[in-house]
Order: C-alpha cells, then sequence, then structure tokens
C-alpha cells in the first residue's frame, strides 16, 4: 500500500524542482502584476489599495494604448512573418550543395548569436543620419551627394526597427528549416521528378508538407519572443517620437519606469497575457484538430 | 532601518553583559543614495568624503550608494515602494514624496548656520505648503554656445533674437550643408528642457503669474511654432526626438554643430573648438531668461528611529556643505555652487581644488565667477510643484506631436487639460 | 532539387549572387561594429567621416579594460549565465525525465504549463519581478539574476531535454534496472551519457540566452560592479561623453565567444527544438 503511494508520488518528485523554480520566479510576479493592475500605486511607489479597475479605464482611454496595441500586432505580423518566408528562402538555398556552404551556414548564426541590444546599439549607429556608417558609405561610393534622413518619421523609424527584428529572427526559422529539410528523403523527390513534378509541385507537395511541424515551432516560438521584445525597439527610439512606435513591451516599461505609473502598467501587462492567452488557445484548439484529422 | 534595530539589538545585548568597550555604544548608520555627476563621482564620494567623515564622526557610519541617472528613478521607486526608503536621497524632485508624506521638514535636520549659507533663492526654492523640504546639492546654468569659427566663416554675428537665429542657421547651411546649424533635444531625457529654453524666452513658461499651469498660454503655442520652423527649415539635429543632448554636446565637441543649448560642463566637453558663450536667444523685445538646473538632497522621515538620526542627518550635511569640501566637490564634478561662501571662494581661488579624473586640471575662477553671476539670473524649473513629474512627461510628448505635424494649439490644450484635469 | 540546379549552370550564378548578397548584408553591421571600434574618438562626430579608420587604433581593444571595471562586467555574465544554466539543467532534467519516461495525472497540464511559462516574457513581468526582488532582497544582487534567467530558461530547457530523452530507446535503462540499478541510478549511468550531446545543446542554449538577457538586468542591478556585460556597456554611453570605439570594441569581445559556442552546437539546435516540439 505504501509502496503503490511512493511509486505514484515519484514523478511529482521529478518535477517538484522545476515547478518550485518556475512558481517561484514566474507565477508570483504574475499575481503581483494583477494585484498591481488592480491597484492605485502612488509616483515615489506607495500602494495605496484597490482602485476598482481605475488603471484599466486610464488606458482605454488613451490613444497611445490603442496605437500601441496597433503597432504590437504589425510588428508581430511583420516581424514573424518576413522572417518566416526569407528564413525559409534562404534555408532552402543553404539546403543546396555549393562551395563555401560550411561558412555560409557560420555566417548565418551570427544574428542569432549576438545579443539583440549590441545589434540593436549597432543598427542605431548605422542609420543615424549625420554620422552613421550608411550614410558615410553610400556617399564614398558616389550613391548619394547628400546625407539622407533615413527616419525622418515616426513610421520611418518603425519601419526600421521591424527591419532588424527581421534581421534578427532570420537565422531561428533558417535553421528549425534547415533541419527539418535534412530529415526529408531525397527518393520523395526523385519519384516526383519521374512523375514530372515541377520545381512548385515539389515544392507545394512534398517540401512544405513534411516541413510543417518545423515551422509551426518556429513559427509559435517566434510569435512569442517577437511580440514581447523589448531591446530593439528601447534602444533605437524608446517608443518615440510622440509615443508612436511602442509595442506593449516598451509601452509597459516606459509607464512603470520614466512615467511613473506602475498600476497602468501593471494593467497593460494583464492585456499582454490576455492576448497572448487567447492566441495559445487558438493554437491549441487548432493543433488538436490536425491531431484528430491525423488519427483518421 | 531594520539592520540598524537588530544591531542596536545586538548591541545593548552586550552592553548588558558589560563586555564592551565605551566608544562603540551609540553607532548610528546611515543610508544615503547620490547620483552620479560623471565619471569620478564614485570615486570622490569613496575616497575623499567616507574616510573624512567616518573620521571626524566615529560614531556615524555611512552606508552610501552612487547610483546613475539612469537607474535612479527605479532604484528610489522600489526603495520607496517596499518601505526601504534611504536616509538621505539626491535626486531633482521633492514633490511627489512630500504628496505622501515621506520627507521631514529641511528646517528639522538643517542647521541655523547652514541655513545662512545658502543663497536665499536656492534655500526657499523647495518649499511647499509653506515648508521647506530639500536642501539645493549644486547647480547648474544652460546658456547658449556656438562655434566662433564656423559662424565666422558663415559670416553671422552671434544670434540674440530669435529672427537672428533663423538667419544664422540658414546662412550657415548655404556655408556647409554638413554642419548643423542648432541642436534641438525633445527626446524624453529633457524635453522638458527644450520648453524652457523657449517658452521662458518667450515671456511664457509652465506658470502663469498666479503660479497656475498654464502651459497653453498664447506665448507658449509662438515658442513652439518658433521650434517647429526650425525644425522643418532642417535647422536641427535630425534626429531630435531620440538623440539626447549628450550626442549632440559630443558633435558640438567635434566642430560639427554650430550652436547648441547646453550647461556649464559643456565649457570642458568643448574645449577642442573655438566656442563662446552668449545667452539663450529671446524672441523680439523679449527679455532673455537663462535656464538654471538645482539639484536636491531630501532626507526620509522615519518614525521608528532611534534618538541619534536626525542629528547624524545634520552632521552630515553640515560635514558636505563644509566651505572647502563642499568647493573642492564643485570643482571636481563642474558644477555651481550654491552656497554663498563657497561662491565667493571658488569665485576667489579655484585653482586650488582639482577637477575629477585622473588628469584632471585645477579649477578655474574665472569660470565660476562668470557662471556664478549667469546663474544669479536664472530661472528654475517648478520642481514644487506636486504635478511637475507628469507635466514634464506631458510637454516632451507635446514637444514631439507638434515635431510629428500635430496642431500647435490643440496639442498644448491637451496637455494642459491632462495636468489640469 | 540538386539535380534541377546541376542542370542549369545559370541557376548556380544566381545561387552563388544570392549567397554573396546575404553575407554581405549579415556581415555589415559587424563590419560597422569592427571598424567603428578601431576609430579613434575624435573621428566619431567629425564632418568628414570615412568608412574605414583613418589611423587603426588597436590601443581600444586594450584601453576598454581599463577604463571602466569590464573584466568585472564578463566575471558577471560569466557567473550568471554559468549559475542560471546549472540551475535549470538540474531542475529540468528531472522534470525531462518524468515526461518522457513516467506516466502521471496533470503531466499534460504540466506540460501545457510549462509552454505557457514562456508567454510570460520578463518585461512583461518586470513589475512583479521587481517587487518579488524587493521582498527577498535580491535586488541588485546576482544571485536573484541567476535565479530568474534559470526559471524563464525552463521551459526551454526542459523542452530541448524532452525531446532528447524521446529520441533514446528505454530500453537500455530497463536493462539497467533489470541489473538491479535504481531509477536514479540508471538515469545517471545509462540516460544521460546517451542524451549527452542533446544535454550539451541544452546547456550551452541557456548560456547563451543568460549571456544575452538585457532586460531584467537592466531593471535589477544598479551597481557598477554587479553589471553584466550587456548592460555594463551602457557605461561607454555615458552622460557627457560618448565612447562609441570602447562601446563596440566591448560588444566584440561580448560576441565572439557566444558565437564560437553557437557554431559548437549549431548541428543539434535546430533538430533538437523540433523534436522536442514535435513528439508528444
Amino acid at each position: 500500500m505504501k509502496k503503490t503511494t511512493l511509486r505514484k508520488a515519484e514523478p511529482y518528485v521529478w518535477i517538484l524542482p522545476s515547478i518550485i523554480l518556475m512558481v517561484g520566479m514566474i507565477v508570483v510576479p504574475v499575481i503581483t502584476v494583477f494585484q498591481m493592475s488592480m491597484s492605485e500605486i502612488s509616483r515615489a511607489g506607495v500602494i495605496k489599495g484597490y482602485n476598482n479597475f481605475d488603471n484599466f479605464r486610464a488606458i482605454f482611454k488613451s490613444a497611445t494604448f490603442w496605437h500601441t496595441l496597433q503597432n504590437t500586432f504589425v510588428w508581430t505580423v511583420v516581424v514573424v512573418g518576413l522572417s518566416t518566408v526569407l528564413g525559409f528562402i534562404i534555408a532552402m538555398v543553404l539546403n543546396q550543395k555549393f562551395h563555401g556552404r560550411k561558412f555560409v551556414r557560420a555566417i548565418v548564426v551570427f544574428p542569432w548569436a549576438t545579443s539583440l541590444i549590441i545589434q540593436a546599439t549597432i543598427w542605431k549607429y548605422i542609420i543615424d543620419s549625420q554620422f552613421g556608417s550608411l550614410n558615410v558609405i553610400l556617399k564614398k561610393l558616389g550613391i548619394i551627394s547628400q546625407n539622407i534622413n533615413w527616419t525622418p518619421s515616426a513610421a520611418a523609424y518603425f519601419a526600421w526597427e521591424c527591419w532588424i527584428g527581421i534581421f534578427v529572427t532570420i537565422p531561428f526559422v533558417t535553421f528549425c528549416v534547415l533541419s527539418g529539410l535534412q530529415s526529408i528523403d531525397d527518393t520523395y523527390y526523385e519519384a516526383a521528378e519521374i512523375d514530372g513534378a515541377g520545381f512548385w509541385k515539389k515544392l507545394t507537395r512534398i517540401t512544405l508538407p513534411l516541413l510543417r511541424p518545423s515551422l509551426t515551432v518556429s513559427t509559435v516560438l517566434n510569435i512569442i519572443y517577437v511580440f514581447n521584445s523589448f531591446p530593439i525597439i528601447w534602444t533605437i527610439t524608446k517608443g518615440d517620437p510622440a509615443d508612436k512606435t511602442h509595442t506593449l513591451a516598451t509601452y509597459i516599461y516606459k509607464l512603470s519606469f520614466f512615467n511613473g505609473k506602475a498600476g497602468q502598467a501593471a494593467a497593460v501587462s494583464v492585456v499582454g497575457f490576455v492576448i497572448l492567452c487567447i492566441c495559445a488557445g487558438v493554437y491549441m484548439v487548432l493543433s488538436l484538430r490536425a491531431e484528430k484529422e491525423e488519427d483518421k | 532601518m531594520k539592520k540598524i534595530l537588530a544591531m542596536l539589538l545586538v548591541l545593548t545585548m552586550i552592553l548588558s553583559l558589560g563586555a564592551i568597550s565605551a566608544f562603540a555604544a551609540d553607532e548610528v548608520t546611515l543610508d544615503v543614495i547620490i547620483s552620479e555627476y560623471g565619471s569620478y563621482t564614485r570615486e570622490w564620494w569613496d575616497g575623499v568624503f567616507i574616510p573624512k567623515f567616518e573620521e571626524a564622526n566615529p560614531d556615524i557610519k555611512l552606508n552610501l550608494e552612487v547610483v546613475s541617472w539612469n537607474d535612479l528613478d527605479a532604484v528610489v521607486n522600489t526603495r520607496i515602494s517596499t518601505g526601504q526608503q534611504p536616509d538621505i536621497l539626491n535626486f531633482n524632485a521633492f514633490a511627489d514624496f512630500v504628496a505622501d508624506d515621506l520627507l521631514m521638514p529641511a528646517e528639522e535636520y538643517a542647521s541655523e548656520e547652514l541655513q545662512a549659507k545658502f543663497f536665499p533663492d536656492f534655500w526657499t526654492a523647495n518649499t511647499m505648503d509653506g515648508t521647506i523640504w530639500a536642501l539645493p546639492i549644486l547647480a547648474s546654468a544652460r546658456g547658449l554656445y556656438y562655434n566662433k569659427d564656423i559662424l565666422e566663416a558663415a559670416g553671422v554675428e552671434v544670434p540674440t533674437t530669435w529672427a537672428e537665429v533663423k538667419d544664422a542657421c540658414a546662412k550657415i547651411k548655404e556655408y556647409d550643408p554638413d554642419i548643423i546649424p542648432w541642436s534641438l533635444d525633445i527626446s524624453n531625457d529633457e524635453g522638458q528642457a527644450a520648453f524652457s529654453y523657449y517658452t521662458w524666452n518667450n515671456g511664457g513658461g509652465f506658470l502663469d503669474a498666479d503660479g497656475n499651469w498654464a502651459l497653453n498660454s498664447t506665448e507658449n503655442v509662438e515658442a513652439m511654432t518658433f521650434m517647429k520652423e526650425l525644425i522643418d527649415a532642417g535647422y536641427v539635429w535630425p534626429e531630435y526626438a531620440t538623440a539626447t543632448r549628450y550626442p549632440q554636446q559630443d558633435a558640438f565637441a567635434a566642430g560639427s554643430v554650430a550652436m547648441i543649448i547646453g550647461p556649464n560642463n559643456l565649457y570642458d566637453i568643448a574645449a577642442g573648438v573655438n566656442f563662446g558663450v552668449a545667452s539663450i536667444p529671446a524672441n523680439e523685445g523679449k527679455d532673455p531668461v537663462n535656464m538654471g538646473v538645482c539639484d536636491l538632497l531630501v532626507a526620509f522621515a522615519d518614525e521608528d528611529a532611534e534618538e541619534g538620526r536626525t542629528e547624524a542627518i545634520s552632521k552630515f550635511f553640515d560635514f558636505f556643505y563644509d566651505t572647502d569640501l563642499y568647493s573642492e566637490y564643485m570643482v571636481y564634478e563642474g558644477f555651481l555652487p550654491v552656497t554663498s561662501d563657497s561662491a565667493a571662494l571658488l569665485a576667489e581661488n579655484a585653482e586650488q581644488f582639482k577637477k575629477g579624473g585622473p588628469d584632471g586640471g585645477e579649477g578655474n575662477s574665472e569660470y565660476f565667477a562668470n557662471f556664478n553671476e549667469v546663474l544669479a539670473s536664472c530661472e528654475f524649473y517648478p520642481t514644487y510643484k506636486v504635478e511637475w513629474s507628469d507635466v514634464m512627461v506631458a510637454v516632451t510628448a507635446a514637444e514631439q506631436q507638434i515635431a510629428e505635424g500635430a496642431d500647435i494649439q490643440e496639442t498644448l490644450d491637451a496637455a494642459q487639460a491632462e495636468i489640469v484635469g | 532539387m540538386n539535380n534541377s540546379i546541376r542542370k542549369h549552370p545559370w541557376r548556380r550564378v544566381f545561387l552563388y549572387l544570392f549567397v554573396f548578397v546575404l553575407c554581405i548584408v549579415i556581415l555589415y553591421p559587424y563590419f560597422v561594429m569592427f571598424t567603428t571600434a578601431a576609430k579613434d574618438r575624435n573621428e566619431m562626430y567629425s564632418l568628414d567621416m570615412t568608412v574605414l579608420p583613418k589611423e587603426w587604433k588597436w590601443s581600444n581593444f586594450v584601453e576598454i579594460w581599463s577604463a571602466a571595471p569590464v573584466l568585472r562586467y564578463f566575471l558577471n555574465s560569466v557567473l550568471v549565465s554559468g549559475g542560471a544554466t546549472i540551475i535549470a539543467i538540474l531542475c529540468g532534467i528531472p522534470a525531462a525525465y518524468a515526461l518522457s519516461r513516467m506516466k502521471f495525472k496533470g503531466k499534460s497540464v504540466f506540460l501545457g504549463a510549462v509552454i505557457m511559462s514562456q508567454m510570460f516574457a520578463p518585461v512583461v513581468l518586470l513589475v512583479g519581478i521587481y517587487r518579488l526582488m524587493m521582498k527577498i532582497s535580491l535586488v541588485n544582487n546576482i544571485l536573484g539574476l541567476i535565479l530568474l534567467n534559470a526559471a524563464f530558461n525552463q521551459a526551454f530547457a526542459i523542452w530541448l531535454l524532452r525531446g532528447t530523452f524521446l529520441s533514446i530507446s528505454p530500453d537500455m535503462e530497463q536493462a539497467a534496472k533489470i541489473d538491479g540499478c535504481n531509477t536514479v541510478g540508471s538515469l545517471i549511468r545509462v540516460l544521460i551519457p546517451m542524451a549527452a550531446p542533446g544535454i550539451v545543446t541544452t546547456l550551452i542554449f541557456v548560456f547563451i540566452n543568460s549571456w544575452n538577457e538585457y532586460t531584467m538586468a537592466l531593471t535589477l542591478i544598479s551597481t557598477d560592479v554587479f553589471k553584466p556585460i550587456t548592460v555594463g556597456i551602457n557605461v561607454f554611453y555615458g552622460l557627457n561623453m560618448i565612447n562609441w570605439q570602447y562601446l563596440f570594441a566591448t560588444s566584440i569581445f561580448a560576441t565572439i565567444p557566444v558565437i564560437i559556442l553557437f557554431l559548437c552546437i549549431e548541428k543539434h539546435l535546430a533538430s533538437g527544438l523540433t523534436a522536442g516540439g514535435v513528439k508528444g
């Protein structure tokens, strides 16, 4: 009797350290954030108690919040979408046999291995209109004669930020796809070629379906990472000009540590959770349905 | 404070056992947070101040931390929210603390002798509801720095009015399109400074004559219109919304920027170029107003503090504002003194003190004499208003919106409404 | 598809052109980082900027070590990343083992929770994290950063390790058990050696993630000597003095070890990730 309880309890003992770590460091802050989102917090940091969703009302009334939400959506879709397409193309190319392939693969790792803050700082330096490397090079090459202001508007800043986001996300997609490509048996293609299938047919009938698991993993993880990404935008613009380049992550930071509105920052965090949870829910439903279809 | 209590508890226990020599009896520890004014701030406090202070006051221990301005807000905020506020804090605002009943009135710890040392305007500047809540620690004065060589080559005089500024910018741009004629920083690092430079020099500003918020006054709208014209004409630093004052200062020091409004320590930074300093230009028919910035020292209240705490805080301040030591610190950091005795000493003989850093030269009396005078005519931020922190954010956002093309009157009206409600 | 390339030589030309452009684009920021790191400070904001340094100032790479406590920043980064990696692995291996070898109630709930925990990025939780750390007196403390990095990498570690364990047949462990080994013994003597490549991949991945972490370190550490390198390099973007050349020189030192580590695991990394996600 005792032995069976012990045996039943055993798996939980195995996962216990992991649970303690995650509950202690992640769940507790999550709870705190929920509490703070419903509390009045003075600028100096004193918690003054429950304030009946005032924080939520304040952020829903703020135009910046809605603009930020829109930005977050654009940012996530554009960065994940384009880096997936580009990363996929690069992986297809790197899967070919050519001289220097090893070298190129090593280079593609670079942006993944460099910390975001360092990359963002370099790009900030590159696109500086007056002293940036891009204008200097173009001038020396004789392509332009006058400095170009690469960031004349908030939209231009945001576009650059998206580009940097894409730049640093591509390697992850590329390597996920590469690992998938390597596991595809050549005989599929040989058989298809005998049937006279062209490039597109092979791509859509063989490559893409077989890559689906790899692409799913890279896309899901990228959505989470890109949605929550902070250093790129913070380094380049801090959400400015006029708070027009924020995503939720930078907006939370600015509200909390610049504007002294910790309660509202917590409320925005809660909105962020809800959005991600909805996405997770959709994903679960879709993947469950896909699994069922496969079972049939 | 808990630590101190625990320590005292232990001490009393040991004392009751009769196993301790008398001198360690009433030790008090002060938690002090100092903000980082330069690359060598920490070295002065750790290497000069603390040893001297603890030698002179063996019964007081300093737990002093130098924190960079980047981290200061977050550090202070979380310390307070968890009830671990320091005893003494070096900061740039105090009204929020007063609103939360966190501070001790300055008259409780500033000795009469010390109170008399401060320039009267600085001493009373930090008044809220008739009580003085903070001591001034140091000041800086902003002025227009101009590159003499560039102005001469472009054939322009130092501008004193807004019209002359535009004219000078146009000519500099014509002379060399790679030179940035005018430096503008409306990033969230210090957007309120730009707002002051233009509105004050058009007779406007943050407050009206009665001391009420007046962000959307006609004068302010005119001032912002002028700023927008400079932007539209392409006279300013193109990344005005994201680049802070600091790269622009570096560019001025490299001779790539013709004119910049900056603090007095730009004097040292720009040593490589041939520059002059003038008053910040004003609109036609308005009096030029220079801007001063004055940082503070506050002492937090602590109801369960032990007996000697207030006394120890007093001793700390008396020691810090000592004529020689305080003068030394001012030269070391390149800031301006707020006490009359040190101001007099530095205007007379600043050469006896060294600037910070391994190759810091000696102080310059002329520098202090000139800037002490400028400082006397400066206007300061209304830090004594409880809404000030929100106002800084609001005017910076307004400036950026205006730069992006928003309607000026509407934007300032919205900023005003946000503050006044 | 290899065949089609062989059949059309112009496709080869296109391929090489594509690869060439790709390399240029990827290497460009590193080229900028390197050339700027070797410039003299006076060149940074001058009117006649050049692409290459007017004079290669290699001494920058030496000066950084004395201009700021850079060595200390590196040590802190090693401590934080090393500590976080060890804790993440020590907690992750048993959890991944249970998830791949045992049946128990709530297994799928736990697996779901692990994936969910990935969604709570540190930046969204910063306000909460700060308060928690304050309560347990771990603000401005390297141990705090270690625990946080371990926790936020836990999901990845479990994911990768579980994938590795699942790809190894349990037969060997059963054989060991028949020979008298208990569960712990079979895990340590049989499974871990067999899963070594996957474990090393996980180790390095967690290490790199912690090494590159910025947001939590930025908010939690205010004392200079406790800063890891990602935050520490900000010292060169100081008030009154921006030293781009030092900033980039230090960045190079901070990047090279990570790139080397990455190249070591390049082959396994993506396959490990996808394996963990697919099987289950």
